[in-house]
């Protein structure tokens, strides 16, 4: 631990702590642009300007060092007991001195200088770096009397656009494509005042390159100004007009913090949210725009039954009341019951319950969408296992780890089953021609789901359940860690939360459930389920828990 | 602006020469990125400019993403990413050439041929049809003491006048 002065606070730091990151734990926003924790560290806009203090022997005395220096790559170490500065300090260091804030005025009239001012169309408007340290830190006016350099707005990639003009040449989205993607699609044309982020381009513009890998929407989230720009999100909305909780990604099963944009009608955004362990500061696209689902028009709203062969809509009571009758006409060892690599924590856990000590039955099965190919980046992994809770599936269902989710697992599961009760609840979920037959099989197919799926139309009774960002409750991800998903809209028509549907049918079926919200049968989890002592949902707050012996 | 990926019709190989010439200079660096400027040099010594068949044959050598090269291609004005003339003129336009009358010698070169200066982004401008001469202005080439000065490719010419630019270029080639 270094023991430095930051303006007149006295502060422990640990050694190798950039002054940024210092100022940031102690309340204190040194401005910048390039720098970005997740990359390397070029120093090439010098917004975070501070002025370090040395001794100066000719006076005798601690003075302000000749040069500011920048914040980004100034870091602090554990001086020898000789050369502590006033005795005591490891470093010392003004953030706020009349030289720091002259200097932040005069970089930001240079970077304003081809800046347009066009804040009032402008994307990141409410969330912008340029805006917000202007605002903060900036003068006020501009002596720039000449003509403004208009570079065209490009078109890099599927969902990447850029609007040039705003461009303040951090390169933290080169830096980005080079150090995390390892892709390297951007880079920097011409020079000095003329520098424009681009990909690779004949003379005559056409692509040779587009920015398309898998974690190219990462590139927007980091541009500190409006330069990049998400085509999925373009004049959508004004970030101050939505709200946002933080989930977790339910596209694969490395579990990516992320925060969910929404207004009433629906879902706006998903952008990532750091944690140290899973994700750091990155998401992938897949994830990123794969929640259009959510809004879709076409999501389950209502029960059905089977009518002459012909789904159509009925009341909940009648549905459940189904359920009731056939379940308790078959033999339980002929009823299965599959839980869902896609449903939480919460909802596996009732739906083992009612197999285990409702209807004693042994035929406990797992559905989930197929793994997909793993794509590995120097510094990111998106995981093959396209669900949020394999993992925490097994677990609560009681399933060996080789329980998996291929189809031919799934066909086992069934087949000697009469009545079956499967959740499934993924975006998509295509089923081959035997699985097909299979479930055509059984005499009686509960699915409880959010869209018309494969499985879904081979039901005799649908029941609509609700996606990630309908509900309360927690996933484990494939390395132990257990992580909340929270509720932001409210599920379409009447479709109800999956742990309630699972507790209606248990209770109509002879149980006594009686939650009341999904954190109460997280406490049940941890006091039942090994390892999963401490997940309870106070405990998983925003930064989750890992389970013990979690393999990392 | 569309978003249709270019298709490289002819791959840019360099000759057998030129390619033991690259292999002798690679050895000279510590990493291959280093020796991006003079690979650049001898592609377009060999091709006339850097055309994208270029760029991608020395990223491939270089182990580098396509975009690196461009980035050096489009930083440094003696790169062409366009046809240009048997005969690059640079005429020198830093000031003091400028005190020195280089101005005469540029609009004479114009005249001469009926052409513009070339830019960086359209050479063609600077360009005579029959693709003899290509006309561009240049940055002080440190021979302010023989001002104004010119290069033709690689030659430079001193203490020049609309005559004596004539005669040097009609007796070109
Ligand atoms: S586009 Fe954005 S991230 Fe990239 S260099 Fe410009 S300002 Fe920085
Ligand atoms: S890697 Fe997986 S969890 Fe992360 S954003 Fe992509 S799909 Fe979602
Ligand atoms: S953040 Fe330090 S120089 Fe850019
Ligand atoms: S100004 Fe022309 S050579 Fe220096």
């Amino acid at each position: 631990m270094a023991f430095i002065k930051l303006n007149d606070l006295e502060v422990e730091v640990e050694d190798g702590t950039n002054i940024i990151e210092a100022a940031r734990q102690h309340g204190i926003e040194v401005p910048h642009y390039c720098y970005h924790p997740g990359l390397t560290r070029p120093a090439n806009c010098r917004m975070c300007l501070v002025e370090p203090h040395v001794f100066f022997p000719p006076a005798g005395k601690v003075v302000p060092d000749r040069q500011l220096a920048t914040g980004c790559t100034t870091t602090v170490r554990t001086a020898p007991p000789d050369r502590k500065l006033d005795g005591k300090y490891d470093f010392i260091v003004r953030t706020d001195s009349p030289r720091v804030k002259k200097a932040r005025e005069d970089i930001l009239e240079f970077l304003l200088v081809h800046h347009p001012l066009d804040c009032p169309v402008c994307d990141q408007a409410g969330e912008c770096d340029l805006q917000d340290f202007s605002y903060n830190h900036g003068s006020g006016k501009s002596r720039y009397l000449e003509v403004k350099n208009v570079p065209p707005k490009k078109d890099l990639g599927p969902d990447v656009l850029l609007y040039s003009t705003r461009c303040i040449v951090c390169t933290r989205c080169i830096r980005f494509c080079d150090e995390v993607a390892g892709t390297g699609e951007l880079g920097l044309i011409h020079r000095g005042s003329h520098d424009e982020i681009d990909i690779p381009r004949d003379h005559d513009e056409n692509p040779l390159r587009l920015l398309d890998n898998k974690l190219a929407g990462n590139v927007v989230d980091i541009c500190p100004v409006g330069a990049l720009i998400s085509k999925d999100f373009l004049f959508k909305s004004r970030p101050w007009f939505m709200k946002q909780v933080n989930s977790v990604c339910p596209g694969c099963s490395v579990g990516c913090n992320i925060t969910v944009d929404y207004k009433e009608d629906g879902l706006y955004r998903i952008q990532p949210r750091f944690h140290e362990d899973i994700n750091q500061h990155w998401m992938c696209d897949d994830g990123r725009l794969g929640y259009h689902y959510v809004n879709s028009e076409d999501r389950l709203q209502i029960p059905m039954k089977r009518v002459d062969g012909e789904l159509v809509p009925t009341s909940w009571a009648d549905a459940l009341n189904l359920v009731v009758e056939k379940f308790s006409e078959t033999d339980p060892d002929s009823i299965a019951i599959i839980g869902s690599a896609q449903a939480t924590n919460e909802e596996n856990y009732l739906l083992g319950k009612l197999a285990h000590e409702i209807l004693k039955t042994e035929s406990i099965g797992l559905f989930g969408r197929e793994p997909d190919e793993e794509h590995k980046f120097p510094q990111f992994t998106i995981d093959a296992d396209k669900n949020p809770n394999t993992r925490g599936a097994r677990d609560m269902l009681k399933l060996g780890d080789d329980a998996s989710l291929t189809e031919e697992v799934f066909r086992d599961g069934i087949a000697n089953a009469k009545a079956v009760y499967l959740v499934n609840g993924a975006p998509e979920r295509p089923l081959d021609e035997t699985a097909k037959q299979a479930l055509e099989a059984v005499d009686f197919l509960v699915v409880q789901d959010i869209f018309e799926s494969d499985v879904a139309q081979l039901a005799d009774v649908v029941l609509p359940g609700v996606t990630f960002a309908e509900k309360e409750g927690t996933f484990t991800n494939a390395k132990g860690w257990v992580q909340r998903i929270h509720r932001a809209v409210d599920p379409p028509g009447e479709a109800r939360t999956d742990w309630e549907i699972i507790q209606q049918l248990a209770n109509r079926l002879g149980g006594e459930m009686n939650y009341h919200f999904a954190g109460e049968i997280a406490l049940d989890i941890a006091e039942n389920v090994p390892d999963y002592q401490d997940a309870t949902h106070q405990k998983i707050g925003d930064g989750g828990v890992k389970l013990n012996g979690g393999n990392n | 602006m569309s978003n249709e990926l270019i298709q490289i019709e002819t791959p840019f190989q360099f000759s057998e020469e030129n390619q033991q010439e690259f292999e002798r200079l690679i050895q000279r660096y510590p990493v291959k990125e280093a020796a991006m400027l003079p690979t650049l040099h001898l592609a377009q010594k060999q091709a006339g400019y850097i055309s994208p068949a270029v760029m991608e044959h020395v990223a491939e050598l270089l182990e580098l993403p396509v975009m690196k090269v461009k980035d050096v291609v489009t930083f440094y004005p003696m790169f062409f990413e366009e046809p240009v003339g048997k005969y690059v003129i640079r005429v020198c336009y830093t000031l003091p050439c400028a005190l020195r009358d280089c101005k005469l010698v540029l609009e004479h070169i114009k005249q001469k041929f009926d052409i513009d200066v070339a830019s960086e982004t359209d050479l063609a401008k600077g360009t005579t049809p029959d693709e003899k001469f290509t006309l561009l202005k240049s940055e002080c080439l440190a021979s302010c003491d023989v001002a104004p000065v010119v290069m033709v490719n690689d030659d430079l010419y001193k203490n020049l006048t609309p005559e004596k630019m004539d005669e040097i270029l009609d007796g070109l080639e």
